[in-house]
């Protein structure tokens, strides 16, 4: 038992590297939260592109709906590969331009550009499902009243639909974020230094994985307050549609 | 009678195989309140939706104050005529995450270019008239549903519309809060205001129609004033009908 907790708690080696792990988690904390707002409005996007009513939008449905199934179905580590392969290589051959060959944004890294931009077409594809799923539970009668008061297709769901569709769909869409902030850890593979990179190269180097332990209490440290927080708010809908039922 | 105001003519609409409206032809004059009675599944909510295109009607003509608004399988200037048309729901259909205030507001600011000052004083103005002073700032899921479709009436009449049309809109409210909308619309309808009312109201058909259309099978059977077409009918089936809904 003690060589357990040697192994996986080295509490010296923890405070040792703390700040380097930290260091890494910050990381791992700005791809979340850059990644997880552009994939939220990339999403929403693809979820109102989705809906255009018409026939004349019939092309932009389609294409919508093969872009959602395609990111869907690749693994998010085979698109960043992708990206992080093709773009380098086609900013060097002079086909793109640097600032999306090759992104270096306030001074970061292109590591992390490219793990955002498969952050976002990836979790875009699925948060657009989340909330076409909302937008498709709020009841025909809304779109009508709206249209008949004289609005447009698209000042309906801007005033109407989508703002009751997001109120359906938060707790859905946390999950996700949740999903979205564990895979910022597959970014390591292209050498950005977050935490899981930072713990494996510590590991490495000390042949003790205490470091990478201390990396998923980070984890938890966050995601353990947002999945209660995914409940409390499911909680809350329960309580307002279900009233009395014992 | 004074003009047409709404015109239909060789109105036609089926889902899939189900022929729901086969033929209407009506026209609407200015201040006229319109009754449309009629079995369940005989086309008249069908109708009253054609008319401001909820649903597309297959074919026929509408006019709208002798603007074709529909013809040749085609709606025109659908804005326009949705501006000028109001409608209340069965189901109300109040925006649940929007006031009393904000439902009936948004609309004008949004599509009639009102400031919202004068929007919000038209808000509150139509809100007293239909008898909700007090629930100005209310939501919907803390109204009645007799107050809920009392604020979806003013959220249509602050639109100003020309016609406004009401599909069965007390068949779903409590029998104690029918009276407080009929109210609005008995109101409504002294002041002049064009309405064509699905309904299965007899009583309100009665005093307050200046005409009544029975309807059935997708065709106009009978039409007239109330005391001819209630009181008597010249068709089999509008006997047959109304022998069942006054007999109760």
């Amino acid at each position: 038992m003690e060589q357990f907790f040697d192994t996986y708690f080295d509490f010296s080696l923890m405070a040792e590297y703390f700040g380097q792990v930290l260091e890494g988690f910050w990381w791992t904390i700005k791809l979340s939260v850059l990644g997880g707002i552009l994939a939220l409005t990339w999403g929403l996007i693809l979820a109102v592109l989705r809906q255009l009513p018409g026939r004349a939008m019939a092309p932009v449905r389609f294409l919508t709906i093969a872009y959602i199934d395609a990111l869907r179905g690749i693994p998010m580590l085979l698109t960043l590969l992708l990206i992080y392969g093709g773009l380098g290589t086609l900013q060097a051959s002079g086909t793109i331009p640097k600032w999306i060959g090759v992104p270096e944004f306030f001074g970061y890294p292109s590591a992390f550009w490219y793990g955002i931009m498969a952050l976002t077409l990836t979790y875009g594809a699925y948060m657009a499902e989340v909330y076409r799923a909302g937008i498709e539970a709020v009841p025909r009668g809304q779109m009508e009243a709206s249209r008949s008061l004289g609005m447009s297709h698209g000042q309906a769901m801007r005033f109407v639909i989508v703002p009751q569709a997001v109120r359906k769909v938060i707790p859905p869409l946390l999950n996700d974020f949740i999903a979205l902030m564990k895979d910022t850890s597959l970014i390591s593979v292209i050498s950005m230094p977050e935490v899981v990179q930072v713990g494996n190269d510590i590991y490495s180097t000390t042949c003790n994985p205490s470091a990478l332990t201390l990396g998923a209490l980070l984890f938890l440290i966050v995601t353990i307050p947002l999945a209660r927080l995914v409940d409390w708010q499911i909680k809350k809908q329960d309580e307002k549609f279900q009233r009395g039922i014992p | 009678m004074s003009e047409a105001i709404l015109s239909v003519s060789g109105l036609k609409k089926s889902y899939g195989k189900l022929n729901v409206l086969k033929d209407i032809n009506c026209e609407i004059a200015q201040g006229e309140v319109v009754c449309v009675i009629g079995p369940s599944g005989s086309g008249k909510s069908t109708l009253l939706r054609c008319l401001n295109m909820l649903e597309l009607p297959d074919g026929g003509r509408i006019e709208l104050n002798g603007n074709e608004v529909f013809g040749h399988g085609k709606p025109k200037d659908l804005d326009v005529l949705r501006r000028e048309v109001g409608m209340v729901f069965q189901s109300f259909n109040l925006f649940p995450h929007m006031s009393a205030r904000e439902n009936v507001t948004i609309a004008q600011t949004r599509v009639r270019g009102r400031s919202k000052q004068e929007a919000d004083a038209r808000s509150v103005e139509q809100l007293e008239k239909v008898g909700l002073a007090e629930k100005i700032d209310e939501f919907p899921d803390r109204l009645s549903g007799g107050q809920q479709q009392r604020v979806a009436l003013a959220r249509a009449l602050a639109m100003d519309p020309e016609v406004m049309l009401f599909d069965e809109v007390t068949s779903a409210l409590d029998p104690e809060l029918v009276k407080g909308v009929l109210d609005v619309m008995r109101g409504l309808a002294d002041g002049g205001m064009t309405m064509v009312v699905v309904t299965h109201e007899m009583n309100f058909a009665r005093e307050v129609a200046d005409r009544v259309i029975f309807m059935d099978q997708g065709f106009i059977v009978e039409q007239g004033k109330p005391d001819a077409v209630l009181g008597n009918p010249q068709e089999d089936r509008t006997k047959q009908f109304l022998g069942l809904v006054l007999s109760r």
